[in-house]
């Protein structure tokens, strides 16, 4: 029945009438969405009236509605800041340092680790690495500021063996790479498990016939392994460049400290600043708050996307 | 897995462990050292003396143990308090979560007016959100400023979590359903009488990721909680890690004549706080994996 028309108003009441028994006979559906729904309501739609702050000089007596309306002048502010620009260049400086190298790094592991043939061996140095990922910043910055600090074991280790001491969590020429270098500590273990059950599901013949062919192992890997795991690589990758506003929140939290903010300061950690350390302005803490967060939707629709084009899928 | 290692000894008889295999495997273990040495030097800081540390700071075995860190901290009434506060976020918002993502993944695998709506909109939330200053304000404003609900109810559900847990619910019979309803059982009997015991491995995986992410909570602690009773456990150590004189004041060691390091204190309080993790790790193995690799690799 694909009629076009006008549906008469007698077939619009059976129409209604049949949708209405269909939400009745789903009416235990319905309950069990009901708790989560008000989760997403209260907690992810919820804040959103607050963005209206963006636009308002906030004044706590009068609250978020009753505050007065100031057009574009947070944003003007905003652009005019020096701390700000310096904010957006280290976040896309950090997160373009991770997307090289922190990126590519549980890649290589996942190929290397397929390398190994003996079991035993590769599950324990699987479980090891993947541990840090299940600990808190907070838990691991306690552990670096112990092994870098001034009188941590590395100072005292360079002392040893001759050298100067480095203020490892002070220099502005060390920090970016002290966070790079952590988080590929942390995490390059736990990515390598999705890139690793990418080669696993590869045909096991695929190798032992390159070998009988005479392929060596470099030649399997380039031929048999990448192409194998490429997809899935290049879907990471797309989501990964999509979040490069995103450069480690947590991280450069728990991290840093007031002689780096000039090279580790990011747009969430500025954000975060402006407004519980220094003189609260609500309004222009919202207003970069709303621009990272515009800039971060555009930019994941983009990737989701390109995803799209490129495997016909979306990435979530 | 019997494929796979007989797939493996095949390959071993094909080519001898030549001078390649030795490379890569020399750079793992390495890589695992690097991984697992920061740990071993806290375990070793926590249990030196303060001089046997000053004499020899790297060392592969302690000459000498001690308790005196440990017992700095454990003297320390923070602590308590800090994991009383913790226990009870991660348990409650474990619960809160599971229940939360088991309930809304199986309704989403089900066909009724409205879902593709209800999904949009629970996707849309993964790219878009108020940010932290509108949460802030909301939190004040639902009365939850300074509780503990600040740190369990904002967590709510994972959206990677709840795609995952949809999509395994699809894999099970949808014959084990229709028999029961023709016995009467309506969808919510069903669901946890029938369908959750069938997913429980799934469950269990969840229960994990989301009870470490409970367990580790401490940055909504630092932005809704004023009074120090109610700090979780992770803020404590951070405050004892940035200021070492808030654990120093134990007195009773002190008057005993047995003085804090500070470094030995950090370090054992570090080990408090990650002990449940280290000592659930091994045990949460065979589950962590299933739940990031269900969800990704397509079959």
């Amino acid at each position: 029945m694909t009629v076009k028309a006008q549906p008469s108003p007698a077939r619009k009441g059976v129409r209604l009438r049949r949708l209405l028994r269909e939400i009745w006979r789903n009416r235990f559906m319905y309950l069990l969405l009901v708790p989560g729904l008000l989760y997403f309501a209260v907690f992810c739609y919820g804040p959103m009236y607050g963005i209206q702050l963006a636009w308002k000089e906030f004044a706590a007596n009068a609250g978020v509605v009753g505050s007065r309306w100031v057009g574009w002048a947070n944003f003007a502010f905003l652009f005019k800041e020096a701390e700000f620009w310096n904010a957006i260049r280290n976040t896309l400086t950090i997160a373009g340092m991770q997307i090289a190298l922190a990126f590519p790094f549980p890649i290589l592991l996942a190929i290397l680790f397929n390398e190994v043939w003996q079991p035993g061996l590769k599950r324990v140095m699987q479980i090891v690495s993947t541990f840090p990922h299940f600990l808190s910043w907070v838990i691991l910055s306690s552990i670096i500021f112990n092994l870098f600090g001034n009188a941590g074991t590395v100072n005292n280790m360079v002392v040893a063996f001759g050298g100067q001491k480095l203020n490892f969590l002070m220099s502005k020429e060390i920090f970016r790479w002290l966070l790079l270098f952590s988080l590929i500590w942390k995490e390059s273990g736990w990515n390598t498990i999705l890139y690793m059950a990418t080669i696993s599901s590869i045909d096991q013949s695929l190798y032992e016939a390159a070998t009988i062919d005479g392929a060596n192992r470099f030649q399997r890997i380039v031929h048999i392994t990448w192409p194998g795991m490429q997809s899935i690589v290049t879907a990471t990758f797309i989501l990964r460049v999509g979040m490069i506003m995103n450069a480690g929140y947590m991280q450069v939290l728990t991290l840093y400290n007031p002689s780096v903010y000039e090279v580790g300061d990011i747009l969430d950690t500025y954000i975060y600043r402006i407004t519980f350390q220094k003189a609260p302005k609500y309004g222009i803490s919202t207003a970069v708050g709303m621009f990272k967060g515009v800039v971060n939707a555009a930019l994941m629709l983009s990737a989701e996307a390109v995803s799209r084009r490129l495997s016909g899928e979306g990435l979530l | 897995m019997a494929q796979t290692a007989s797939a493996g000894r095949r390959r071993s008889e094909l080519k001898r462990l030549n001078l390649a295999d030795g490379l890569i495997v020399g750079f793992l273990a390495l890589f695992s050292l690097l991984i697992l040495y920061p740990f071993y030097n806290t375990i070793l800081i926590s249990v030196t003396p303060q001089v046997t540390y000053i004499r020899e700071p790297f060392m592969l075995f302690p000459k000498e143990l001690t308790g005196v860190s440990f017992r700095y901290v454990f003297e320390n009434k923070a602590i308590w308090t800090g994991m009383w506060v913790t226990v009870r976020v991660t348990v409650l918002g474990t619960l809160y979560n599971i229940l939360l993502t088991v309930m809304m993944a199986y309704a989403l695998n089900h066909d009724y007016p409205g879902k593709k709506f209800f999904v949009g909109a629970i996707l849309f939330t993964m790219y878009f959100g108020g940010g932290l200053i509108p949460m802030y304000i909301l939190i004040g404003d639902l009365g939850m400023m300074n509780t503990l609900s600040s740190m369990i109810l904002p967590t709510g559900i994972n959206i990677s979590y709840l795609m995952v847990m949809r999509k395994y619910f699809r894999n099970i019979p949808e014959e084990l359903e229709e028999s029961a309803k023709i016995d009467g059982a309506n969808d919510i009997l069903i669901m946890f009488r029938i369908i959750l015991p069938l997913a429980l491995p799934m469950v269990v995986t969840f229960v994990i990721y989301y009870g470490v992410e409970r367990w580790n909570e401490w940055y909504q602690g630092m932005l809704y909680i004023k009074s120090a009773s109610r700090m979780p456990l992770q803020l404590i150590l951070r405050n004892i890690v940035a200021n070492s004189n808030t654990i120093l004041a134990s007195e009773s060691m002190q008057e005993a004549g047995i003085l804090p390091f500070a470094d030995g204190i950090k370090m054992a309080a570090v080990i408090v706080t990650m002990l449940p993790v280290m000592i659930l790790y091994p045990f949460m193995q065979k589950y962590f994996v299933s739940g990031l690799t269900a969800g990704a690799v397509k079959g």
